[in-house]
C-alpha cells in the first residue's frame, strides 16, 4: 500500500504520525493518530437504524448485545423474588405446625428459614449487580455512541446546533434513557412475587385475598397521582433555583455597578421576589408530598386491619390458621411495593421515551460530508489548487444567499497569495471549501487535479490545513496542543514548530514551560499568544497547502513577518494563502485576490491592485481604521 | 465563528435555550402540567425589603441560634411527631390484642374492637402525617427564604475587596448549595431524627415489654450489625461516589471541549484518536460506577439477611418459649411485626448523620461569611449628601490595596463644578484608583476626597452614589430588557426619560432596529449586543440617573476605532455641564478634557490643559508626539492598533 504522505521538505522530523503506546491495534488510517488504553469502553452494538420503529426497539440491538448478563440477572431475580414469597410461608407454618399444633420439631423451620434466606441473599446480590451493571453498560455504550456520531457530523450541524444542547443531551436525556432501561426490568420482576403470593393467598382462602389486596389498587392511584404532581413540580423548584443562582451571580460579577448606582436594596428586592417565587413552588412540592405521602404509608396498615378483623373471623371459626394470617400480614406489605412504583415507572417511561427521541435526533444525523466509496489517498501533495465555477451558500436550498458565485481560481503550488474583500465576501468560505468542511453546491475544488470529493479525507486534511480566526486551544499542555495533529511528536519537533511561529520564547518563559497547561483551569494566554500556537499547531503537521483565515489578527506586525519568513524558509514549496485586513500582512504575498460578490475582481500584485481598483484602495482604507 | 446562522426549522429549537447554567431548561413533555400547575401561582406581593449598613442579627450564625427564636413552632412540630409516631407503631401490638384476646379467646367483640381501634390509628396517622408535613415544609420554606435574603442583603452589605478576594463560584456556593444543605438538614434531617429516633424507642419499648430476654438478644444481634453494616455502606458507597463524580466530570469535560473545538478535531484528523480517548474516559468512568453498584446491590440483601437473621433467632429462642408456655402466639406475632419495624429507623439514622455533617459544614460557611464585616463601612453617624454642584478635592491622598504598598502617593488635586479632568498614564500608574476612591469603594490610608465640602466617609453611600454616575471599563448589563438596564436601580423611570437618554448616547438606530425596541432583551451579559452597543447602554444607564459628577473609568478602552467615536459623539452630550473624572487610556478621549491630569507611578506628575502639557514638553508631549506619529503615518493606511498608544501588545 503507498500510504506514506510523502513531502517534498519533511522538516520535523518523521511525516506519518507517529504511535506512541506499546500494544495498540494497527489504525486503520495513517493520518490519523490513535492511541488505545486497556479499559476503554468500546460500544457493542449500535441503535437500530430504523426510523419508523418505536424506541425501545430501536434501543434492542445494545440491550441485545449483552444478553448473557441480562438473562442470567433475570434469572437469579425469579429465584430470589420467589424466595421472598417463601420466607413468610415457613414462617406461617411453622406458627401453625411447631407453635400451634406442635406437630412438626421447630428446628426444621428454623433451617428452612436459614437456607431460604442465605439463597435469596445471595441471589439478590447477583441479580442486582447484573441489573445496575447492565445500566452502565447500556450508559457507556449510548454516551459511546454519541460521542462517535457526533465527531463525524460536519461544519453544518454544528453551525445550527448549540453544543450546549447536545451536551445535555449527552447527560441528562441518556441518563433518564439508563435509568428507566435498568429500572422497569425490576420493577417488572417484581410482579413474580406478586403473583407467586397471590397464588399462594388465593389456595388459603379467596375472600381473606380480595380483602388483603383490596388497597393495591388505591396505593398505585395515589402513587400515580403523587409522580403526576411531583415531577412538574419538582422542575418548577428547579428553574427557579436557577433564578435565584442567575441574580446572586449577576450581583457578584456586577458587584461594582449595584454599588455604583446604590442599587443594593433594588437588588435585595429582585433576590426576595425570586425567593418568594422559589418558596412557593417549594411548598407546592411540599404540599404534594403532604397529600399523598402519608395517605400511600398508611394504606398498607389498613390493609393489616382488615386482615386481622376478616381473618381472626375465618381463624375462629377455623377456616384458617393464625399463621396463615401472619403469613398475610407480611404479604400485605410485600404486595404495595410494585403498585407503589408503577406510577413512577410509567413516569420515567414517558421521560425516557422523550429522551431516547432527543438522542435519536442526534444518532439519526447524517454527516454531510462523507468519504465517497473507493475514494483514494492524496500521496505527495504538490500544492496546487484550482477552483472551477465555484458556487456555494451555507443554505444551499436558496440559491439568492450564495456566498460564492461561479468562482475560479487557480494557485500554483509553492504560491504566497493574499485573499482580500469586504466583511461577507466570502473570503473565509473559500478557505472552508478546500479542505471540505462544507462541500461546493456546483463546480469543482480539485487539488493537484484531484477533486477534492475524490480524496479520502484524513489525507485531504493532512495536505490542507486552515488556521482559523479563532484560535481554540484545549485545556492540555503547551507541547500537546501543539501536537495535536501529531500526538506522538517529540520534544524537539514541537520546538521546532513553535520556533517558527514565534511562540518559543513567551512559552520558555512561562513557569513550566512546555509543560504548561493552558485554559480553562489553567494558565491563561493573551489572543496574540494564542494564535502562535495555533499556527505552531498547524506548521507540525507540514500541510503542503496552509491557509491563514485571519489567524494573525492579535499578533503584533513585526513578529507575523518573522512567521511568514520562517515559514518559507522551513519549506520554499508550500502553498500559503492568507486572509488578512492588514495591510503588513497583504503586502507580504507575491499576489493579491480581490473578492467582490463572491467572484474574483482583481488579481494582482499589491502595487498593480492599489493602482487599478478603487475598490481595493477603497477596502484597504476601511480596515485600517477597523 | 458566525457563518451562517441556524437555518429556520432547525430541529434543535428546544425552548429554554442554555443560560450557560446547569439547569437545562424544562424538558418539552413536562411543560404542559408544568403551565398548568403554574396557572394557579398567585401574584406575590412585592416583597418589602430593609437594608441596614449593619446586620440587625449580630449573634453567630449557629443552627441554634437559628432556631431560637421559633420555640413555638418546633414544639407545635415535635408534639405532631409523638402523635404520628405512637400511632403508626401501635399496629403490631394491636394485632398481638387480636390475636391473643380476640382470635384466641374467641371473641369476635373483642376482635371489632381491636380492629376499630387499629383503623383509627391508621386514620390518626395519616392525618398527623400530612398536617406535620404541610406544617413543617410552610415553616422551613419560609425560614429558608429570610435566610436567603440575610446572606444576601450581608453580599450587599461587604465592601468590593472581598469580591475581588473570593472567587465568585464560592461566594455563589453560599448562596445556593450550602442553604440547600441547611434546608436538607432542616427537613429531612432534624425532623427525621425525630421520627426515627421515636420510632426506635417505640419499638424498642414495646419489643422489651414482650419479653425482656428476647428482646436484649434480638437487640443485642441486630443493632450492632445493621449499624455497622450501614456504617460501612454509607462510608463506602459515598467514597465511590466521589470518585464516580470525578470520573463522570471528566467524561462531560471531554466532551464539550471535544465539541467546542470540534473544527480544529476535524482540520487535524483527531476523529479516531479523540474517539480512543474518549472510550477510556468512559472506561475509567464505567469502572467507578461498577464499583459503586457493587456496593449499592450488596447493601439491600445484606440488611435483609440480618433481618432473616433476627427471624430465625425469633423463631428458634422465641418459638420454643412458646411452646413452652412462656410466651403467647399473639406476642410472638407482635415480636415478629416489630422486629421488621425496627430496620427503617437504624437505617435512615445512619443516613442522617451524614446529613448533619453536611448541615453543619454548611451552617460552618455560612457563619463565617456573615461574621465579615464590610471592609469600608457606612459611619454610624452618616449624614444624606444633599444635592451636589460637583466640587470634588483630592487632599493629599495616600492610599494602597495593601497599606505597606501605596498606589497613590499624596494626591492632591481640586475638581471644580462642571469640569472635566482626564487622568492618564501606563498601565498600573493608579488613574483607575482614583475613580474608586471618590465611589468609595475603597477607603483612602491617609488624607481625604470631599464632594462639596463632605467627606465622602461622613456621608451615607447612597447619597453619595446616587450622585455619581460610573460607566465601568467593562459594561455589565444584567439579564432582562434593554429597558430594566437603562432604569437599573431606579424605580419609576418614565418614558421620556428613558427616551431622552437612548437619543442621548446615540443608540436610537439600535433601539428600532430590534423588534422588541426597549423590550429587547439582553441575552447571557448583554452578548448579543456588539462591545461599543453595551458601552453606549451603560453610558444611557449613568446618563439616567442624572449624576452631578460623571465618572469614565477607561470606558473606551476596549472598543474599536468605529465604536470609539460614537461613544466619544455620545460623551459630548452627556458630559455637558457636568462634572466628569475621565479615566483615559487613550489620548483622542483626554485630548478634549478640561484639564489633563498625568499620573505616574502613584504621583501627579503633570496637570493642565492639552495644549499647556504639549508646551511643557515633559511626559504628556511625548505620549503625544509617539500619537501623532502612529496616527499620521501612511495615512489612511495605518496601523494604528486598537490598543492605542500606550502599551505595546
Amino acid at each position: 500500500m503507498l500510504l506514506v504522505p510523502a513531502v517534498a521538505n519533511p522538516p520535523f522530523g518523521a511525516v506519518a504520525p507517529t504511535q506512541t503506546a506499546v500494544n495498540e491495534p494497527a489504525p486503520e488510517h495513517p493520518f490519523e493518530p490513535v492511541n488505545v488504553r486497556l479499559n476503554s469502553h468500546e460500544p457493542r452494538a449500535n441503535i437500530d437504524p430504523d426510523r419508523s420503529k418505536k424506541w425501545i426497539r430501536r434501543v434492542m440491538p445494545i440491550l441485545l448485545a449483552h444478553k448473557l448478563l441480562f438473562f442470567s440477572s433475570i434469572f437469579a431475580a425469579v429465584i430470589a423474588l420467589g424466595s421472598q414469597v417463601a420466607i413468610p410461608r415457613i414462617m406461617g407454618a411453622a406458627i401453625d405446625h411447631a407453635l400451634t399444633k406442635k406437630t412438626v420439631g421447630l428446628s426444621v423451620y428454623v433451617t428452612a428459614i436459614l437456607i431460604v434466606g442465605t439463597t435469596r441473599a445471595v441471589l439478590t446480590f447477583a441479580y442486582r449487580q447484573g441489573m445496575y451493571r447492565m445500566a452502565w453498560e447500556i450508559e457507556t455504550d449510548l454516551r459511546s455512541l454519541m460521542y462517535r456520531h457526533m465527531s463525524k457530523l460536519s461544519f453544518d450541524f454544528y453551525d445550527r446546533v448549540q453544543s450546549g444542547q447536545l451536551i445535555s443531551r449527552a447527560n441528562s436525556d441518556i441518563r433518564s434513557m439508563q435509568l428507566f432501561l435498568s429500572f422497569a426490568p425490576f420493577l417488572s420482576l417484581s410482579i413474580i412475587s406478586f403473583f407467586g403470593a397471590l397464588v399462594y393467598m388465593l389456595s388459603i382462602h379467596v375472600g381473606l385475598t380480595f380483602v388483603a389486596i383490596a388497597t393495591v389498587p388505591l396505593v398505585y392511584w395515589s402513587g400515580v397521582k403523587l409522580r403526576n404532581l411531583s415531577f412538574p413540580v419538582s422542575w418548577i423548584v428547579q428553574s427557579r433555583m436557577a433564578e435565584i443562582t442567575t441574580v446572586v451571580d449577576e450581583n457578584i460579577t456586577g458587584m461594582r455597578v449595584v454599588r455604583s448606582f446604590a442599587a443594593e436594596k433594588s437588588q435585595i428586592k429582585v433576590l426576595a421576589a425570586a425567593a418568594r417565587k422559589l418558596r412557593w413552588a417549594t411548598v407546592l412540592q411540599n404540599n404534594a408530598r403532604a397529600k399523598y405521602g402519608p395517605f400511600m404509608e398508611n394504606l398498607p396498615r389498613l390493609g393489616l386491619a382488615a386482615v386481622l378483623l376478616y381473618g381472626g373471623r375465618l381463624a375462629i371459626d377455623g377456616t384458617v390458621t393464625i399463621g396463615q394470617i401472619v403469613a398475610f400480614n407480611a404479604y400485605v406489605v410485600m404486595l404495595q411495593a410494585p403498585f407503589r412504583m408503577l406510577g413512577f415507572m410509567l413516569m420515567l417511561g414517558q421521560r425516557a421515551a422523550a429522551s431516547a427521541e432527543r438522542i435519536y435526533e442526534v444518532l439519526d444525523e447524517v454527516p454531510t460530508i462523507a468519504e465517497r466509496l473507493g475514494a483514494i489517498d492524496l500521496i505527495s501533495p504538490r500544492g496546487a489548487v484550482t477552483y472551477s465555477d465555484v458556487s456555494f451558500g451555507y443554505n444551499s436550498t436558496d440559491p439568492a444567499s450564495a456566498i460564492l458565485r461561479h468562482f475560479s481560481l487557480h494557485i500554483e503550488p509553492g504560491e504566497f497569495v493574499a485573499i482580500v474583500g469586504r466583511t461577507g465576501s466570502g473570503k473565509s468560505t473559500i478557505a472552508r471549501l478546500m479542505p471540505r468542511f462544507y462541500d461546493v453546491n456546483t463546480g469543482s475544488i480539485s487539488i493537484d487535479g484531484h477533486d477534492v470529493r475524490q480524496l479520502t479525507l484524513p489525507s485531504l486534511r493532512a495536505a490542507v490545513n486552515v488556521v482559523l480566526d479563532e484560535a481554540f486551544l484545549f485545556s492540555a499542555t503547551i507541547h500537546d496542543n501543539i501536537a495535536y495533529g501529531r500526538p506522538g511528536a517529540n520534544r524537539s519537533d514541537v520546538i521546532a514548530a513553535a520556533t517558527a511561529a514565534q511562540a518559543h520564547d513567551f512559552v520558555t518563559d512561562l513557569p513550566d514551560g512546555y509543560d504548561t497547561i493552558i485554559g480553562e483551569r489553567g494558565y491563561t494566554l493573551s489572543g496574540g499568544q494564542r494564535q502562535r500556537l495555533a499556527i505552531a499547531r498547524t506548521l507540525l503537521i507540514n500541510p503542503a497547502i496552509v491557509v491563514f483565515d485571519d489567524s494573525t489578527s492579535a499578533i503584533d506586525v513585526t513578529v507575523e513577518e518573522r512567521i511568514h519568513e520562517a515559514i518559507t524558509k522551513l519549506s520554499a514549496n508550500r502553498t500559503t494563502i492568507v486572509i488578512a485586513h492588514r495591510l503588513s500582512t497583504i503586502a507580504m504575498a507575491r499576489r493579491v485576490i480581490l473578492l467582490e460578490d463572491g467572484r474574483v475582481a482583481a488579481d494582482g500584485t499589491h502595487s498593480e491592485l492599489m493602482e487599478s481598483s478603487s475598490v481595493y484602495r477603497e477596502i484597504l482604507m476601511a480596515s485600517s481604521a477597523d | 465563528m458566525g457563518m451562517g446562522g441556524p437555518p429556520a426549522g432547525s430541529p434543535f429549537s428546544a425552548p429554554n435555550g442554555g443560560s450557560g447554567l446547569p439547569f437545562g431548561g424544562i424538558p418539552t413533555e413536562m411543560q404542559e402540567r408544568v403551565e398548568r400547575l403554574l396557572a394557579h401561582e398567585p401574584h406575590h406581593e412585592e416583597p418589602a425589603v430593609t437594608f441596614a449598613a449593619v446586620d440587625p442579627d449580630q449573634r453567630p450564625f449557629t443552627l441554634l441560634n437559628f432556631l431560637r427564636p421559633h420555640k413555638k413552632p418546633i414544639a407545635v412540630a415535635l408534639g405532631l411527631v409523638v402523635v404520628e409516631t405512637l400511632a403508626s407503631q401501635a399496629g403490631p401490638f394491636l394485632t398481638q390484642l387480636g390475636i391473643d384476646n380476640g382470635i384466641r379467646a374467641k371473641s369476635l367483640s373483642t376482635l371489632w374492637t381491636v380492629t376499630l381501634i387499629y383503623v383509627g390509628t391508621v386514620v390518626l396517622a395519616t392525618i398527623v402525617g400530612t398536617v406535620r408535613l404541610r406544617f413543617t415544609g410552610r415553616f422551613s420554606e419560609a425560614l429558608m427564604e429570610s435566610l436567603r435574603i440575610r446572606v444576601f442583603s450581608h453580599l450587599q452589605r461587604l465592601s468590593i475587596d472581598y469580591f475581588t478576594e473570593e472567587k465568585s463560584g464560592r461566594i455563589l456556593t453560599r448562596m445556593t448549595s450550602d442553604i440547600e444543605a441547611l434546608n436538607v438538614l432542616f427537613q429531612e434531617g432534624l425532623l427525621s431524627l425525630a421520627v426515627q429516633g421515636l420510632s426506635l424507642l417505640v419499638v424498642t419499648v414495646m419489643l422489651l415489654r414482650i419479653n425482656v430476654g428476647l428482646a436484649f438478644l434480638v437487640i443485642g444481634i441486630i443493632l450492632p450489625t445493621m449499624l455497622a453494616l450501614t456504617w460501612w455502606f454509607r462510608t463506602a458507597s459515598e467514597r465511590g461516589n466521589a470518585v464516580v463524580r470525578d470520573r463522570i466530570a471528566d467524561v462531560m469535560a471531554d466532551l464539550s471541549e471535544s465539541l467546542a473545538g470540534i473544527r480544529i478535531v476535524t482540520a487535524f484528523n483527531r476523529r479516531r484518536h479523540n474517539i480512543v480517548n474518549h472510550q477510556n474516559v468512559l472506561g475509567d468512568y464505567r469502572a467507578a460506577s461498577l464499583h459503586v453498584a457493587r456496593i449499592g446491590a450488596a447493601y439491600a440483601p445484606g440488611a435483609e439477611f440480618v433481618g432473616i437473621i433476627g427471624q430465625a433467632v425469633v423463631l428458634a429462642v422465641g418459638g420454643r418459649m412458646v411452646i413452652r408456655g412462656q410466651l403467647t402466639l399473639g406476642q410472638f406475632t407482635a415480636l415478629v411485626l416489630y422486629l421488621g419495624n425496627f430496620f427503617a429507623p437504624i437505617q435512615q439514622l445512619v443516613q442522617l448523620y451524614t446529613t448533619y455533617q453536611q448541615g453543619q459544614a454548611a451552617v460552618a460557611k455560612l457563619r463565617d461569611l456573615l461574621a465579615i464585616s464590610p471592609s469600608v463601612p457606612e459611619s454610624p453617624d452618616a449624614v444624606e449628601l444633599p444635592p451636589i454642584s460637583g466640587a470634588i478635592t483630592i487632599d493629599d491622598v495616600t492610599f494602597g490595596y495593601q497599606p505597606d504598598r501605596p498606589v497613590l502617593h499624596n494626591l492632591t488635586l481640586n475638581i471644580a463644578p462642571g469640569e472635566v479632568v482626564a487622568f492618564v498614564g501606563a498601565t498600573g500608574a493608579g488613574k483607575s484608583t482614583i475613580a474608586k476612591l471618590v465611589t468609595r469603594f475603597y477607603d483612602v490610608t491617609s488624607g481625604s476626597i470631599t464632594v462639596d465640602g463632605f467627606d465622602v466617609r461622613d456621608v451615607t453611600f447612597e447619597s453619595l452614589r446616587r450622585q455619581l454616575g460610573v460607566v465601568p471599563q467593562e459594561p455589565f448589563l444584567f439579564a432582562g430588557s434593554i429597558r430594566d438596564n437603562l432604569s437599573f436601580g431606579r424605580r419609576n423611570v418614565s418614558e421620556a426619560d428613558l427616551n431622552d437618554a437612548v437619543d442621548a448616547v446615540g443608540l436610537r438606530d439600535l433601539v428600532n432596529r430590534l423588534p422588541d425596541g426597549l423590550d429587547a432583551p439582553c441575552h447571557e451579559r448583554g452578548s448579543s449586543l456588539s462591545a461599543g452597543e453595551r458601552q453606549l447602554l451603560a453610558l444611557a444607564r449613568a446618563f439616567l440617573s442624572r449624576p452631578r459628577v460623571l465618572i469614565l473609568d477607561e470606558a473606551t478602552s476596549n472598543l474599536d476605532l468605529a465604536s470609539e467615536s460614537l461613544i466619544e459623539k455620545a460623551l459630548d452630550v452627556v458630559l455637558a455641564g457636568r462634572t466628569a473624572i475621565v479615566i483615559a487610556h487613550r489620548l483622542a478621549t483626554a485630548m478634549r478634557a478640561d484639564r489633563i491630569a498625568v499620573i505616574d507611578v502613584g504621583r501627579l506628575v503633570e496637570l493642565g490643559t492639552h495644549t499647556e502639557l504639549v508646551r511643557l514638553g515633559g511626559k504628556y508631549a511625548a505620549m503625544y508626539a509617539t500619537y501623532m506619529q502612529h496616527t499620521q503615518l501612511a495615512p489612511g493606511i495605518n496601523e494604528l492598533s486598537p490598543q492605542g498608544q500606550f502599551e505595546n501588545d
